[in-house]
This record gives structure tokens, C-alpha cells and sequence, in this order.
């Protein structure tokens, strides 16, 4: 049977057993991975997983069920299952939260594909690798190189029982090198591009835009040169993120902040609450005047970009923060209603055994005016910090603290000597009022991250933050190492 | 599937194998998960899926194909992906034959029957206790109820036969107030110790005693932290006693194995049998998984290793690989905490002034080579004076030395299983005589 024909028993099932809606997503994800570490191949795997996952929405719960048995039969029990689980919650439940959607889309959407990967060998895949991995051995002392290709595709139909049908191909694509150099008592490690490597949608071109062979041989040398370099100081200064630290500083502090589900406690046990309230819309100053940050699910190369979201919702723009002010949360049909506003297509699910959910999509930090070189020419005394390595926020997200791979330091506008071991730390709304410039356009990049973990059963999801590098003021540096 | 029906299609794949070698894994799992939140049933999930991994050995090059298409079309197809893959690898000298292992069993509470037939009706009813502690004391819940069963079987072409079964069982509940919250958690194979009441209370109970909580200034303290939060933290340093990360100089005591870095009174172990957390008998490539002592007495004195790491250091194979090939080397899965002498009482009667410490949030490492995380305290702060509790805390974020911080400290006796973020674990209550706080929350 098509899927479209179980899709039709699956809804069916579930209504006759009693449910007052039902959706079913069907996927075939295909993942395949590279990887060289040290010049031995870590990794050569095509994994293929297929199967469904179905909601049931009885007297306001809701019910998930997946399997993979594609079967009229497996259909039929899942549809069941589904509508037992949530008949299951509506007899404990003090309250409801579920309601039928309005609306309903028929549609197909596919990601924008230059190159299909499928078209690029094996061969050439693990030469680049191989190539890659090799350049960044600079040194005796780089103890592990290691160099990557992801290639994800995924193949989902989504139907419900008010008429929904829509089919979507996404293609998103991933690379990077990083180089460990070991020296005495000392460890120091380099990622490119920025921590994770270069994530987006799309096909073999993501791969050759990350131009992993061209910068291997740096990132080595700095991994060696940060064995040697001073450590980063303690005190106040200004310092500048590159553009995947701010990428990082807008998926912790802002991007899981204003997910409605925590604002509303959905999260309270695991990933936790959010400073933010409803009731701070339009009222509360985020950040300042050059910090407006967008939700767009139609960016081209966003890591999240896609057509529907996984409750059918059609993917658009929305503001976050605009010009400083809170202006908006990431929602779904259920969290968006509770607070009068409508979805703005965050549900995604990690693959099709688990339950749709509120996720950071694409989260964007509108881009300034001022060249990234300029604005290092207004900072006396300053730190330039890039790439990430170690990120923790508390439970409200308003405590963070961020520790780079490298730095270096600013003295009357210019960037002197490299700095090891760079951390700083803040309070959120504080830390974006402290930003007072934001590079521009030209170094304006769509940042994926590949593992963003929330929920449970933890998921892992794929989100982008479009960031350039941008200056703050008067910000805590070297909490990490000082205790 | 039951572990003969796994055991069948496995030997199926590795007979139909034209690889020099293969190796074929398959895991199954059914999983059901209720989660609470505001008096409602917000998330009530149950999944099944079967997944078969093959590894295939050619000209001593590896390729691997996973699917969980598991009729013949679909086993050939895999077969054939990852010969295809293997020939396109380049070689790997130092590829490791596959195991040639003895059957080994899996120890008794591995799977429990009523774990694997816990149904929704099961979990929503403990969820109701929750609610109806959290609601008794003028408090709303959030949490989880969970229950799953699982099988994975391994065979290969050297002979290699090995089956495990389990199930799983756990609760994590947090009490919230106007002011506070309180956390408790509780897992086990089997569902019959999962309680909604004593969990909700105890969780309850927290919240209530930490309301209004007072600002404390960052600094030293002496802090006694329970298992959620101890587990945290020694999920951090578990890795260090790879046999990968000791080699490439990654770990903490690289080059320096048999020498002492944490107080004597420190005995660490992987133990995939303890009766808290009976785990799989076996790892990823088939071989039996041994008892690993990794601090002896304060001395870094143990490595696990695979059959690549074992080879390569010259070291007895201690089963402990991850799916080969893989970037992250052996790994330990199971870690035990000796326990002490001392109840978790008395660590806090013994106190003159410090924190207790409930559980821990969004652990990170700073530091590798100087084991320097940070992290922030969350669901359950109190300030102990003169071997009281005696106010709840404001949050506070740390950055501390793991080793450091385990050159002074004592364990109670009571062991507890816990689900840090990574895996689970068995470890005691700690106090640790000096503990770095460098900021603090007004929440």
C-alpha cells in the first residue's frame, strides 16, 4: 500500500476508536556519514529507518503512537494505541490543552538542491576527508585530527483526519575538521567552521562552501599556538564574538528562552522554564536598539528550513525581538492559543518515532551596517573570542557562561596576540543591552546546529542561527578559570 | 521479537554475507513515556522499532549499513550497501579481527515481566499520585513516568553469539512553588519500585522547605551533593578512563596511570552487574564487559578499552566497545561509586556550614586536561548551619576541578541510582570539604 492509503486507514482507525482528530506522519530518513580520524576512516555508515508516528487527540490529550511495521495491521494498532494512550491521560488529566486544528494544507515542498550529493562518490567524499585531515597534522603534537561529511535526507508525508496532505523531500548537509593539540597538562583544540563545522540545507555544495582543504593547515597551526599562547585575562572588557559564538549566544540565551512551551512550564523538569512571560510582549527590553532577531523558516540554508512544520503549519517570518523589544516566542497550535496568538510552524520532531514538539527553527540576528573590521577601531582594551567550547545556561536562561576555542586580545583597535582559554559570562537581557554593534551583511552567515537536545524522550534537533559577529560591552571575561 | 526470533535473522544476515567478515547487530526496543506538566498529561508517547546494523569486512576495510527493513529484500540490500561502502574505504591497518567470545548471560533483574507489560493506564495512574501530592501541599508537578523493554542480539562470522534483554523503568518528578522547587527521581529494572506518592513527597517536601530562599555570595563552600547531582558531575570525568583518551593525551592522568590524584577514600568502578543497574553483559562488538576498577583508593589505576585500544596499548580487552568503527573509543557505561561509612544524615549533621545540594543543570567542561566544569545548581538549594538545614539557597553557578574537589571528600552509605545526562549511574551522597561557586540567580 502507498503511504497515502495507510495514511487514510491510519486517521480512520483512530476516529472510529474515538478520537476527534488525528494526524500521521509518515518518513524514510536516510542518513549517511564520513569520517577520517588520524588518516583511518571512523566512520562509513548509510542508515536508512522508515516507519510512522500518529497523534489521536481525545477529550482535549493527546495520544502518540510509532511504529515501524507498515502493515494494514501494525496501522491499525497504532491508530489504536494512540487513542488509548490519550483516553490514558484525559482520566488524570486536570486540564486540556488539545484542540482541533482549523486548518488544513495540501501541498509538497522540496529543499533547494544545487548539487545531489548522490552524484558526488564515495570516493571523492572520503579523498576530501582524507585530504582535509592530513593538512591539519602540522605538528608532532596534534594528537588527533579528525575531518566529517553529513548528508541527511528525509522523505515525510503528513496527512490528518480534517484533510491535510503534504509531501516534503528535505536535504541538509554538514561538514567540518577540528585538530586536538596535546601539550604538557595542557589540551587545546580547534574546530572549523565554527564548532560544529558548516550545517545547512542543501546538497554537495554546503560541503564545498565549508572549503575544508583550503583552511586545514590554520586550524592545525593555531591548535599548537594556543599550547603556547598566554591565558585569557580576568576582569571586565569589551570583547567581539565571531559570528558562530554569536550563533551560539542566540540558540542558548534567546532561541530556548523564547520557546513558549518552557515560558508555559511544558519544560519544567528537564530543559526548564524561561525568564520571559506573555505578559512582557512588546514591553520588555531584550536587548539593545541594533539586536532585532527574526524566526524564518523559508531562509534559504537554514538548517531548518522547510516547507510545513510537523503539525502541518506552513513555514514563515515572525519577530522574536524587534529593535530591542520583546516581540514574539516559538509556538505551536496548542501554546500559541493559550496566549491568543497563532503558530508560527516551530513543531518539528526528531524522526518519525518521536512526538512533534515546540524547537528552535531558524533563529536570525539581523545583520548591522558596519564592516566586521570596524568594529574593532572603537575598543581600547578588548578580547575577540571564536568558536565555542563550552556553553552552560541555567534553567530560566539568564545565567550563562561561554568559554572559545581562541582568542586574542584588542588594544586600541587593533587585534593583537592570541589568547588561550577565553570565557566569559553574563545575565541575558544585560548582555544583549550590552551590544552596541553588529557586523554587517558580508559576514552574515546561516550557523546550523546539528544537536540541539530538548525533551523527553530527548530529541535531537537541527536549528540554525543566522549570525555575523557582533561587540559587547563591559562584559565579566575569564569567570571560567577563576572560579 | 523474542531474543531466539533476533538471534535467527542475525545468524540469516552473517550466513547471506558475501564479506570477507561481518558482523550484524540488531536492537529493539518498545518504549513508553507519560509526560506531566500543570496538572495534565502533555506528552504520552509509545514507540517500537527494530534496527539492524551490519558491519562489512573487506580487504581490511569497513563498511556499514543499517535498516530496519527486515525482510530479505531489505537485509540484501544492506548487505550489499555495506560491501559496497567497505570496498570504497580505504584500508585501516590497524582493524582488529572480529571477537571470537563465549556465550555470557546477563545477571538476574536485567529484565522484569511486569516492567514489560506496564501499560499507559500504569504510568497515568502513578502520574496521579504525583498530582495529588504536588496538589496536597498547594504545589503544581512536572515530570515523567517511564517504562520500556528492549532486546539486542550480535552475531558475527567468527561465531561469535550473544543476546541480552531488559527493561527500564524510571520517574523524575519536580515540585514547583511560588518560590521553589523540589526535585526527586527514582529508576530501576523493574516498575513495581516506581512510587508516585513517596516520589511526589519527597519532591514536595523540597520545594516547601526551600521557599523564599535567601542570596548567597559566590565562593568556597562545603557542599554535600545527592546522587542526581553527584552523578552529574561524575559523568564528566567517566571518559577520562578511556583507554583512547588516556593514549592521546586527552585525560586527566595521560601518562600517568598508577599514580594518586583523589583522596584515598575514593573507589570508583564500572560494573555492569551492580544489582542498581543491570545493564547489558556484553558490548558492541560481542565481547563480555568485565568489572573495571578505575580509582582504586584514590589511584587512577583502571582503562576500558575495545579490541582496537586493547591492541594497540597491549592491554587485556575489557569490553567496552562502543558500534565499531566510531570516533569516541571504548567507553565505561556503568559507573559505581564505592559508597562510605557515613548515613546521608549524618554527612549533613556533621556540616558546621555549607550547601546541600539537590541536583545540577547544564554541566560543562572548561578544562579538560585540569577537569574543570561548570554548571548551576537548581530544584532543591539549602543553606546547613551548625548540621541543619536551614533556609533554601538562590541558585549559584560553579566552576570546579573534579579531581580537586575529590582530594576532600567523604560518601554516605547509601547508593542510588541515577540517570545523569549522558547515563546511568550508581553513586552515593558526597560532601566536598571545598566547592567553587562564581556567581549567583535571584531565582
Amino acid at each position: 500500500m502507498t503511504f497515502r492509503s495507510l495514511a487514510q486507514r491510519a486517521v480512520d482507525t483512530a476516529c472510529a476508536r474515538g478520537a476527534g482528530y488525528a494526524d500521521v506522519r509518515f518518513e524514510r530518513g536516510r542518513s549517511e556519514r564520513a569520517e577520517v580520524r588520524n588518516g583511518v576512516v571512523a566512520a562509513l555508515d548509510d542508515a536508512t529507518s522508515t516507519g510512522f508516528g500518529l497523534r489521536a487527540l481525545v477529550d482535549g490529550c493527546w495520544g502518540f503512537a510509532a511504529s515501524d511495521d507498515l502493515s494494514e495491521a501494525g496501522v491499525d494498532l497504532i491508530a489504536g494505541r494512540a487513542v488509548e494512550l490519550a483516553r490514558a491521560g484525559a482520566a488524570v488529566a486536570r486540564k486540556r490543552f488539545g484542540e482541533i486544528p482549523s486548518d488544513a494544507h495540501v501541498d509538497c515542498y522540496a529543499t533547494p538542491v544545487e548539487r545531489d550529493p548522490a552524484t558526488v562518490a564515495l570516493g571523492e567524499r572520503v579523498a576530501l576527508l582524507l585530504d582535509a585531515e592530513r593538512s591539519l597534522h602540522v605538528d608532532p603534537r596534534i594528537s588527533v585530527g579528525r575531518a566529517w561529511i553529513d548528508l541527511w535526507r528525509t522523505d515525510k508525508e503528513f496527512y490528518s483526519s480534517n484533510g491535510a496532505e503534504i509531501a516534503q523531500t528535505l536535504q541538509q548537509t554538514g561538514s567540518g575538521i577540528s585538530a586536538l593539540a596535546v601539550g604538557v597538562g595542557d589540551v587545546q583544540d580547534r574546530t572549523f567552521p565554527g564548532d560544529v563545522g558548516l550545517y545547512q540545507t542543501g546538497g554537495w555544495e554546503i560541503v564545498e562552501a565549508a572549503r575544508l582543504r583550503e583552511n586545514a593547515q590554520r586550524i592545525g597551526e593555531e591548535a599548537v599556538q594556543l599550547l603556547d599562547a598566554p591565558q585569557c585575562p580576568h576582569g571586565e572588557f569589551d570583547i567581539i564574538l565571531g559570528g558562530s559564538q554569536v550563533s551560539l549566544q542566540i540558540h542558548e540565551s534567546c532561541g530556548h528562552a523564547a520557546e513558549l512551551d518552557r515560558v508555559l512550564g511544558w519544560e519544567a523538569n528537564f530543559s526548564g522554564v524561561s525568564f520571559l512571560d506573555p505578559a512582557q510582549l512588546g514591553m520588555l527590553q531584550y536587548g539593545s536598539k541594533h539586536v532585532t532577531i527574526v524566526i524564518d523558516n523559508t531562509l534559504p540554508r537554514g538548517l531548518a528550513t522547510v516547507g510545513y512544520d510537523d503539525e502541518g503549519t506552513k513555514s514563515g517570518r515572525s519577530d522574536i525581538v524587534r529593535e530591542g523589544l520583546l516581540a514574539g516566542f516559538e509556538m505551536s497550535r496548542d501554546t500559541a492559543r493559550l496566549i491568543g496568538r497563532k503558530s508560527n510552524a516551530c513543531v518539528r520532531a526528531q524522526s518519525w518515532e518521536f512526538i512533534p514538539m515546540i524547537r528552535m527553527c531558524n533563529l536570525n540576528l539581523l545583520p548591522g551596517t558596519l564592516p566586521f573590521e570596524a568594529l574593532f577601531e572603537d575598543v581600547r582594551d578588548g578580547i575577540y573570542m571564536e568558536s565555542n567550547r563550552s556553553w552552560s545556561i541555567d534553567d530560566h536562561r539568564l545565567n550563562f557562561q561561554f568559554g572559545c576555542e581562541i582568542g586574542w586580545e584588542i588594544k586600541n583597535g587593533k587585534r593583537g596576540r592570541m589568547l588561550k582559554n577565553p570565557t566569559y559570562a553574563g545575565v541575558t537581557p544585560r548582555f544583549w543591552n550590552s551590544c552596541d554593534a553588529i557586523a554587517d551583511e558580508r559576514s552574515w552567515l546561516a550557523w546550523g546546529t546539528p544537536n540541539c537536545g530538548k525533551g523527553e524522550p530527548m530529541q535531537s534537533g537541527r536549528t540554525a542561527q543566522c549570525a555575523a559577529p557582533a561587540r559587547f560591552r563591559n562584559v565579566t571575561v575569564g569567570a571560567g578559570y577563576r572560579g | 521479537m523474542d531474543s531466539a526470533e533476533r538471534e535467527e535473522l542475525v545468524q540469516r544476515v552473517v550466513a547471506r554475507s558475501k564479506a570477507d567478515a561481518t558482523e550484524a547487530l540488531l536492537y529493539e526496543e518498545d518504549f513508553g513515556l507519560t509526560r506531566f506538566t500543570h496538572g495534565a498529561i502533555h506528552q504520552n508517547v509509545r514507540s517500537q522499532n527494530v534496527t539492524l546494523r551490519i558491519r562489512a569486512i573487506v580487504d581490511g576495510r569497513t563498511g556499514v549499513a543499517e535498516t530496519n527493513h527486515l525482510a530479505d529484500v531489505g537485509i540484501d540490500a544492506s548487505l550489499e550497501r555495506a560491501c559496497e561502502i567497505a570496498r570504497l574505504a580505504p584500508p585501516d591497518p590497524e582493524l582488529p579481527p572480529l571477537s571470537s567470545t563465549q556465550r555470557t548471560t546477563s545477571s538476574d533483574g536485567a529484565y522484569v515481566e511486569a516492567t514489560a507489560r506496564a501499560s499507559a493506564e500504569d504510568r497515568a495512574r502513578v502520574v496521579g499520585a504525583i498530582f495529588d501530592a504536588g496538589e496536597a501541599h498547594g504545589l503544581w508537578s512536572a515530570g515523567y513516568v517511564t517504562t520500556s523493554s528492549g532486546g539486542i542480539t550480535l552475531a558475527n562470522s567468527s561465531g561469535t553469539v550473544q543476546s541480552h534483554d531488559g527493561t527500564d523503568s524510571g520517574l523524575n518528578v519536580k515540585q514547583n512553588g511560588p518560590s521553589s522547587t523540589g526535585f526527586a527521581e527514582r529508576y530501576s529494572n523493574d516498575v513495581r519500585d516506581i512510587d508516585g506518592t513517596r516520589s511526589g513527597e519527597i519532591a514536595a517536601r523540597k520545594a516547601l522547605a526551600s521557599a523564599d530562599p535567601i542570596t548567597l555570595e559566590p565562593g568556597e563552600y562545603t557542599v554535600i551533593m545527592e546522587p542526581p547531582a553527584f552523578g552529574e558531575i561524575m559523568g564528566y570525568i567517566a571518559g577520562h578512563f578511556s583507554a583512547q583518551a588516556y593514549d592521546e593525551g586527552s585525560s586527566f592522568f595521560s601518562g600517568r596511570l598508577g599514580e594518586r590524584f583523589v583522596g584515598d577514600n575514593v573507589t570508583v568502578f564500572d560494573d555492569v552487574a551492580h544489582p542498581l543497574n543491570v545493564g547489558m553483559p556484553f558490548d558492541f562488538e560481542g565481547v563480555p564487559t568485565e568489572r573495571v576498577r578505575l580509582f582504586d583508593r584514590g589511584t587512577a589505576s583502571g582503562l576500558v578499552t575495545d579490541s582496537r585500544w586493547a591492541a594497540k596499548l597491549g592491554r587485556p580487552n575489557t569490553g567496552h566497545a562502543l558500534p565499531e568503527p566510531n570516533s569516541a573509543g571504548p567507553q565505561p557505561r556503568h559507573l559505581v561509586v564505592q559508597p562510605g561509612t557515613e548515613t546521608h544524615d549524618e554527612l549533613i549533621a556533621q556540616t558546621e556550614r555549607g550547601l546541600l545540594v539537590s541536583r545540577l543543570w547544564y554541566v560543562r567542561t572548561v578544562d579538560q586536561r585540569q577537569t574543570i566544569v561548570t554548571g548551576m545548581t537548581r530544584d532543591g538549594t539549602f543553606l546547613i548551619e551548625n548540621g541543619k538545614l536551614t533556609k533554601g539557597v538562590r541558585n549559584l553557578r560553579f566552576n570546579q576541578s573534579i579531581t580537586e574537589a575529590l582530594q576532600r571528600c567523604t560518601f554516605s552509605r547509601e547508593l542510588a541510582r541515577t540517570a545523569s545526562y549522558s547515563y546511568a549511574m550508581v553513586v552515593p551522597s558526597v560532601r566536598f570539604e571545598r566547592f567553587t561557586f562564581s556567581s549567583a540567580t535571584d531565582f
